[in-house]
């Protein structure tokens, strides 16, 4: 059963590249599409009831602990194993879902049959990264993946995005050979590719051999989710011109979601030199030069973007912190970051292509002009935000839970940074809208997925704790005293963020010069070898 | 399972870190792609000298005869090579087209030159 979620997405868009003709392929496309939200949902019920391994949220495995299926009927030291637990049924889900809302919002924007077919080629790339648990898998699919991003995000404009596109793909390429040489390393002391043989026979090496191959994964891993130093080509390649805002939107959202998926996998397969406290510091810088680079930015869609660098490091924040509730609180905070980091894509969309500019000075009064993208942008900035009761405030409130002293006021400082930045975004919702309103007709099919994504924003915080019990199997509970201290904390953060936005980040030149920060393709090769030699120092001598 | 290091190896893992330096020290494009085919084969070669020693024979059924399971290369490791080999094509492919468009447009080969006239729109 678990192959056809890989299969299907790349029949179904080979037959759209075949027969397209005119709109009633697309609707077919729309119609496959519901389908297969329809089974994931019902796969990510079976895995949940067959998934008996509680460290299975943790991203561990265990013999028969979820769905598993051998390819080809050969014993799962030989052949390819698929495997779902909660985890990964989670993010098939996820995936299936925001394909759709990606195929609604370009149902009529694109008319290419070659961005129809690339689309679910790429979701199917997807999941199989989401479902393998196979180092070479991995290697081929993220290929795949990465050479149809490359493509996409030159859809539009290509030769201006063309630079930007080969930064991509030109540094995702040699990282790839980073990973395949630790994958090799792996093989040759392990004598298999599966992720949880390699896990059991790991415990029988000494450790010394380890070392090598597990600093070429975490390097991979560091550049593919863009923390610190490597997250340059990020910005490239989900903010350039090029892209449809489909696509920005699902890069952002979730593609970057599949790095991080794996480095919880790889955490745990790797969990006899694992080093959290290494990413923990890691993930601190990141969310901290994140947001103070996207203050720099004034073009809406690189604001965005940098700001998705600020969110994983968050998220890697929470991952390694070590609270009780953190691990979970995080895991929260990446569907959530898909929600509203899509949102605001696509509304990003639509009001630069009614207004006509992406600088965010230029735009003014979204609100008059097209008052149902204003408020799903208003919910999903509410979202981003952790204003209380919406969904990020519900992630933050357990990605901080246990945490004193020092490490409080990180946190707090974090959230500052994005209340700043997002003050700056909504300053286009506001004031009298500066074009024409009756021009410019936003259409019906590029509203609905953003008003549902708006308003999930919204029902992620009320329901909070039901959608953590169905998604992750856990039960957690907010405590009003606690909530009530973080919502006294966000009002005093919002207050001290317009102020600061008003009195400083306005006329700084500091961050001008902030702005001219760019490293070109050998910039990133000389980060990957530093983070390289900086974590072989860390984990081989420190440890 | 052995533990310890072939010529092969060493020689792999050499050119590497060779390729890897010339990536960062070439501002020509043209040369960082060539280089990138280069990290990719001996990263390859890596992989097929995983279990190698001098007198191994290929796994096919007519050599195996009247030879030792120790003395059989691994299939695998080649299988899945091959997989790597054409993807590595591939990437080569895109990588020169994208390079020609950037060529077409800046006339230039040098990436801090692109960088600059990128920057200044």
């Amino acid at each position: 059963m678990l192959v056809y979620f890989v299969i299907v997405p790349i029949i179904v868009g080979l037959i759209l590249y075949l027969l397209y003709k005119s709109t009633l392929v697309r609707i077919f496309a729309v119609i496959a599409q519901l389908g297969l939200v329809i089974a994931s949902v019902y796969m990510f019920i079976q895995a949940r009831a067959f998934t008996v391994y509680e460290g299975a949220i943790k991203g561990g495995f265990l013999g028969e602990s979820g769905i598993i299926e051998r390819i080809g009927g050969y014993e799962s030291v030989m052949g390819i194993t698929l495997m779902a637990d909660t985890l990964s049924a989670v993010f098939i889900m996820l995936t299936a879902f925001f394909f759709l809302i990606g195929v609604i919002y370009s149902f009529n924007e694109q008319k290419k049959p070659l961005f129809w077919m690339l689309m679910f080629i790429w979701q199917g790339a997807l999941m199989g990264i989401f479902l393998t648990s196979d180092f070479f898998n991995i290697f081929v699919l993220m290929e795949v993946a990465t050479l149809i991003v490359t493509v996409l995000i030159l859809f539009e404009r290509a030769k201006r995005s063309m630079y930007d596109g080969l930064i991509y793909f030109m540094a995702n390429v040699v990282i790839m050979q980073f990973y395949l040489l630790g994958a090799g390393y792996l093989y040759r002391y392990t004598g298999t590719l599966s992720l949880y043989i390699a896990n059991e026979q790991l415990k029988f090496i000494e450790r010394e051999y380890i070392i090598l191959p597990y600093v070429l994964i975490m390097t991979f891993i560091v550049l593919k989710s863009a923390l610190v130093p490597m997250f340059s080509w990020l910005p490239k390649a989900h903010g350039t011109p090029g892209a449809p805002s489909s696509v920005s939107a699902i890069l952002s959202g979730l593609h970057i979601k599949s790095a991080v998926y794996l480095f919880l996998r790889f955490q745990y397969t790797f969990e006899v030199v694992a080093v959290p406290e290494f990413f923990l510091a890691i993930g601190i810088i990141t969310a901290i030069v994140g947001f103070i680079m996207a203050l720099a930015q004034s073009d809406a869609k690189l604001v965005l973007a940098y700001h998705t660098i600020s969110q994983i490091g968050l998220i890697f924040t929470g991952f390694n912190i070590g609270g009780p509730y953190s691990y979970i609180g995080s895991l929260y905070h990446m569907v959530n970051h898909a929600i509203f980091k899509s949102t605001l894509f696509l509304a990003t969309g639509i009001i630069s292509y009614a207004y006509g500019t992406r600088t965010i000075y230029d735009i003014k009064g979204v609100f008059k002009s097209m008052p149902l993208v204003g408020t799903a942008t208003l919910l999903a900035i509410f979202g981003i935000t952790g204003t209380p009761i919406f969904n990020g405030s519900i992630s933050k409130y357990f990605i901080m839970s246990g945490q004193q002293g020092i490490m409080q006021y990180i946190l707090i400082f974090m959230s500052l940074g994005t209340i700043i930045s997002f003050v700056k975004f909504s300053t286009m919702l506001w004031g009298k809208p500066n074009i024409n309103i009756e021009t410019k007709k936003v259409d019906i099919a590029q509203q609905i997925p953003i008003l549902l994504l708006g308003s999930l924003c919204f029902l992620g915080g009320v329901f909070g704790q039901q959608f953590i019990l169905f998604m992750f199997n856990t039960e957690l509970s907010v405590n009003p005293a606690g909530y009530l201290e973080k919502i006294i904390i966000f009002f005093i953060s919002l207050v001290v963020g317009i102020l600061i936005y008003k009195y400083y980040i306005k006329k700084s030149k500091l961050l001008k010069r902030v702005k001219q920060i760019d490293l070109g393709f050998r910039g990133i090769c000389i980060a990957m070898g530093i983070f390289f030699g900086i974590m072989l120092i860390y984990v081989g001598f420190l440890q | 399972m052995t533990i310890g290091f072939g010529i092969v190896e060493l020689v792999s893992i050499i050119m590497f870190f060779f390729s890897y330096y010339a990536i960062i020290v070439s501002r020509n494009m043209i040369k960082s792609i060539i280089f990138m085919s280069i990290m990719e084969v001996s990263v390859v070669m890596f992989w097929l000298s995983i279990g190698f020693n001098g007198n191994i024979v290929p796994p096919i059924l007519q050599s195996m005869e009247g030879h030792s399971i120790e003395n059989i290369g691994d299939p695998l490791t080649q299988g899945l090579m091959i997989t790597a080999i054409v993807i590595g094509l591939s990437v080569t492919a895109v990588n020169t087209i994208m390079f020609l468009t950037l060529y077409r447009k800046y006339k230039t080969t040098d990436w801090d030159i692109v960088k600059k006239r990128q920057m200044a729109g």
